[in-house]
């Protein structure tokens, strides 16, 4: 009885910070590619418009990182520890980029040289999303834990098929990024936007694709379950979700409707990711650490339930209303 | 060097490096989210125009600050897990919940409703700005409350067993309400509150000084000097009641904020030293300037009291860089004295009726003493964090691990590489902040700006 206790409140625990994941990296996702996306223009306007798009938002995006990892640190401690050790390198140069970034963020309002800012909030971004792509990509390919404790060098997270999986989460970022600009924005920049998100949305698919085709012959973990039948399938369902979210995209970028292609960038995201990372459950990191094991006791679970986890309807309530309070297009001045 | 091949040294290196970085930011945001309220409040009720716009000019210096102390506050949060991954994975049971309770009540608070606060002045009504307002001073607040909670418990740790080298929770009362946590929480929050206060204080003298909006600074510095006469008595007793509250829970740090090294017999008492030099290979001082028996009045209210001293602890047990705790300790009592004396001075100068505006331009060294107080509270906050830190070692979780066993394995090398980049990186960020905040004080308030017209209400 007690284990069933504990083993549902390690699933609530992992749905939980699944959540947060999903809140972190669709919010902060669109916030970096915004980001991205302000590297590529020239014109000094729209990168100003662009940046301002994110004004009263972006920290709030940001805070469910914290939140994030506050949670994974008290549920899953073993799972916090060992990830973030193996990942030294690309979690250090996440946080430089994200702590440059917000700062060059806010101090570009009282600099008088404003490019020199808006310049390094663009690089950091881009930098953070490269990060947090190797970050994913060394939880996924596995890394090499006996006994809970990190067999690898400071660099096991560089692999071809983690650039490969770095470059899908950049380029989901950006396509979000682009998307939600659509939403932001009106007349030249979101002509621009929409063009690039034709561009951005492409480039997605293929690099799924590639992803997938990959990983089946290359990565014998993954292969196996590609073969077998349960997890293949679901792999093939996110597979097939991420596709009929592209043609929706592309139906709504054509016919200009601002929140629903939005709406299908998300979804394409969410289902490539989903679909290179669903089938771990029930590990957290990947053949290693089983979310039981690592979990917190029962005690400790229902002790941030009654606290983190009825505080997040509130929280997604409250970051909700300034998203009321801040909607509409973006003008200079 | 030798020591700068040891990645546990520098690890240890590279969180005090990030941490005396990040606390600099809420010792003001805490206090100063509050002193927003009270303008802001004091606007709606008195409809003066002047606290509206003092609430807009101070929210300026806040929005600079709060950014700072949010982003700086991020890699520390990771930090526990790349660099202290064996602590992490023994304490995160109680330590990261506590941070994952400090994320969601406190952090989201803020982060919710700053933009409403900042940039909403035209998008919402009155009443709605000031409740965010409030929530922002009100999050600030907890996530003090709940960094104390998890530190304090790291100090004077309850509540728990281990299973397996894993921390398991007993019971959560005993384990937030350990016994070093009211000092903590307390002395820290006062912290804030003085120097946020010193800090409005003493701009606010500046300006008045070199004569610029007499009128208008003067209301600031009335409320920073109300604000320190009720907040500084408090802060030296509560500091006086953690000293006291260290020899009981952790007699060894004690012994090294005195540097006090032998027990003294019955009969006798332990001097207390006002200034000494200690040698920890001797497990002496080389000088000191002492008054006898003084550490045992001070301590146990009887001149022969006994207080133990650091020899009769193992060497593995001392805490190291005893001189460094001892003469961070001074600084910080030195300087909770000299806000008394200047609260004192500022408070006969407002009774004889010299605070008016025609009389305060005489009072040119009292402004002057109020600008040189700016940066005190700052040095003697880290000064204190230095003593409870370096003076809880050789433990991270003060007799349960030590900070040796709870680091992750690491090269060297990829330590050294992250440290140097955060030093780059936080000189970077307070450079600017300097800049842009002398930027900012220079240009002064807009005296000119109207309140949001009441069409929105």
């Amino acid at each position: 009885m007690d284990t069933e206790i504990h083993t549902l409140l390690a699933n609530i625990w992992f749905f939980i910070i699944g959540l947060m994941l999903f809140l972190y990296i669709v919010l902060d996702g669109f916030d970096l590619g915004v980001g991205i996306l302000s590297l590529f223009t020239r014109k000094d306007d729209h990168r100003t418009i662009m940046m301002k798009s994110l004004e009263g938002i972006w920290d709030a995006n940001e805070t469910w990182l914290v939140l994030l990892g506050g949670a994974l640190f008290g549920a899953f401690p073993p799972v916090f520890a060992i990830s973030l050790q193996s990942l030294y390198i690309p979690i250090m140069v996440m946080l430089f980029a994200l702590t440059f970034r917000g700062v060059a963020f806010e101090f570009s309002h009282y600099a008088q040289n404003k490019a020199l800012w808006n310049l390094a909030f663009g690089y950091c971004s881009l930098l953070a999303s490269l990060a947090q792509g190797f970050v994913i990509s060394g939880l996924i390919d596995g890394l090499n834990i006996i006994e809970g404790n990190y067999q690898g060098t400071a660099w096991g997270w560089f692999t071809p098929f983690s650039i490969l999986v770095t470059l899908m989460v950049v380029t989901g970022y950006t396509l979000m990024g682009t998307t939600y600009l659509m939403i932001k924005t009106d007349g030249a920049i979101q002509r621009v936007s929409i063009r690039q998100s034709y561009v951005a949305a492409v480039l997605e698919i293929v690099i799924l694709g590639v992803v997938i085709i990959w990983a089946s012959r290359f990565n014998l973990y993954f292969a196996d379950l590609w073969a077998d039948n349960v997890t293949g399938y679901s792999l093939n369902f996110f597979f097939i979700s991420a596709v009929f979210a592209f043609v929706m995209l592309m139906r709504a970028l054509r016919n200009g409707f601002e929140l629903t292609a939005f709406f299908w960038s998300v979804i394409v995201f969410l289902a490539s990711f989903t679909a290179v990372t669903i089938d771990n459950y029930p590990f957290m990191i990947p053949a290693s650490i089983e979310l039981t094991d690592a979990a917190s006791s029962s005690k400790t679970l229902i002790f941030m339930l009654s606290g983190i986890g009825f505080l997040m309807p509130v929280m997604l309530i409250y970051s909700g209303y300034q998203y009321l309070v801040f909607r509409g297009k973006v003008h200079i001045g | 060097m030798e020591i700068l091949q040891d990645p546990v040294f520098l690890s240890r290196l590279q969180f005090a490096v990030t941490a005396m970085f990040h606390i600099l930011w809420p010792l003001t945001t805490v206090g100063l989210s509050l002193i927003l309220v009270i303008f802001e409040a004091l606007w709606l009720k008195t409809g003066d125009i002047d606290n509206y716009r003092h609430a807009r000019f101070w929210g300026k210096l806040f929005l600079l600050n709060f950014s700072v102390g949010v982003i700086s506050g991020l890699p520390m949060e990771f930090e526990f897990g790349t660099n202290w991954s064996s602590f992490a994975m023994m304490a995160g049971e109680f330590f990261g919940n506590i941070l994952g309770f400090e994320g969601a009540m406190a952090f989201m608070l803020e982060a919710g409703f700053l933009g409403i606060m900042l940039f909403g002045w035209q998008r919402v009504p009155p009443v709605i700005h000031l409740l965010a307002s409030c929530m922002v001073a009100l999050g600030a607040s907890l996530s003090a409350f709940w960094i104390l909670v998890a530190n304090s418990w790291m100090q004077t740790p309850a509540g728990i067993h281990l299973e397996n080298n894993r921390v398991v929770v007993d019971n959560y009362f005993e384990a937030i309400f350990n016994k070093d946590m009211p000092w903590g929480v307390l002395h820290m929050w006062f912290a804030c509150l003085a120097t946020s206060l010193f800090v409005i204080g003493g701009l606010s003298a500046w300006y008045v000084l070199h004569r610029r909006n007499t009128d208008f600074f003067l209301k600031s510095f009335k409320l920073a000097v109300l604000g320190v006469i009720f907040v500084v008595p408090i802060q030296l007793s509560l500091g006086h009641g953690s000293g006291h509250e260290v020899f009981v829970t952790q007699p060894a740090k004690g012994a090294a904020i005195e540097a006090h090294w032998t027990t003294n017999q019955a009969g006798e008492g332990a001097a207390w030293n006002l200034l000494a030099w200690p040698n920890q290979t001797a497990q002496k001082n080389v000088w000191a300037i002492a008054i006898p028996n003084g550490l045992s009045v001070l301590m146990t209210g009887d001149p022969h009291g006994q207080i133990q001293g650091l020899s009769s602890f193992p060497k593995a047990n001392q805490p190291p860089a005893i001189a460094l705790i001892f003469y961070s300790f001074r600084i910080m009592v030195v300087i909770g004295v000299a806000f008394f004396g200047l609260m004192v001075w500022t408070s006969v100068a407002w009774l004889k009726g010299q605070l008016s505006s025609v009389a305060i331009g005489n009072r040119r060294w009292l402004l002057r003493a109020w600008i040189a107080a700016i940066p005190l509270g700052y040095l003697a906050s880290e000064c204190g964090w230095i003593v409870r830190e370096v003076g809880r070692q050789p433990w991270v979780i003060y007799g349960l691990l030590r900070t040796r066993d709870a680091a992750s394995t690491l090269p060297a090398s990829v330590v050294a590489v992250s440290l140097a980049a955060f030093i780059v990186i936080y000189s970077i960020l307070l450079i600017s902040f300097l800049f842009f905040a002398a930027r900012i004080i220079r240009k002064g308030p807009d005296l000119t700006l109207l309140p949001p017209s009441r069409s929105i209400t």
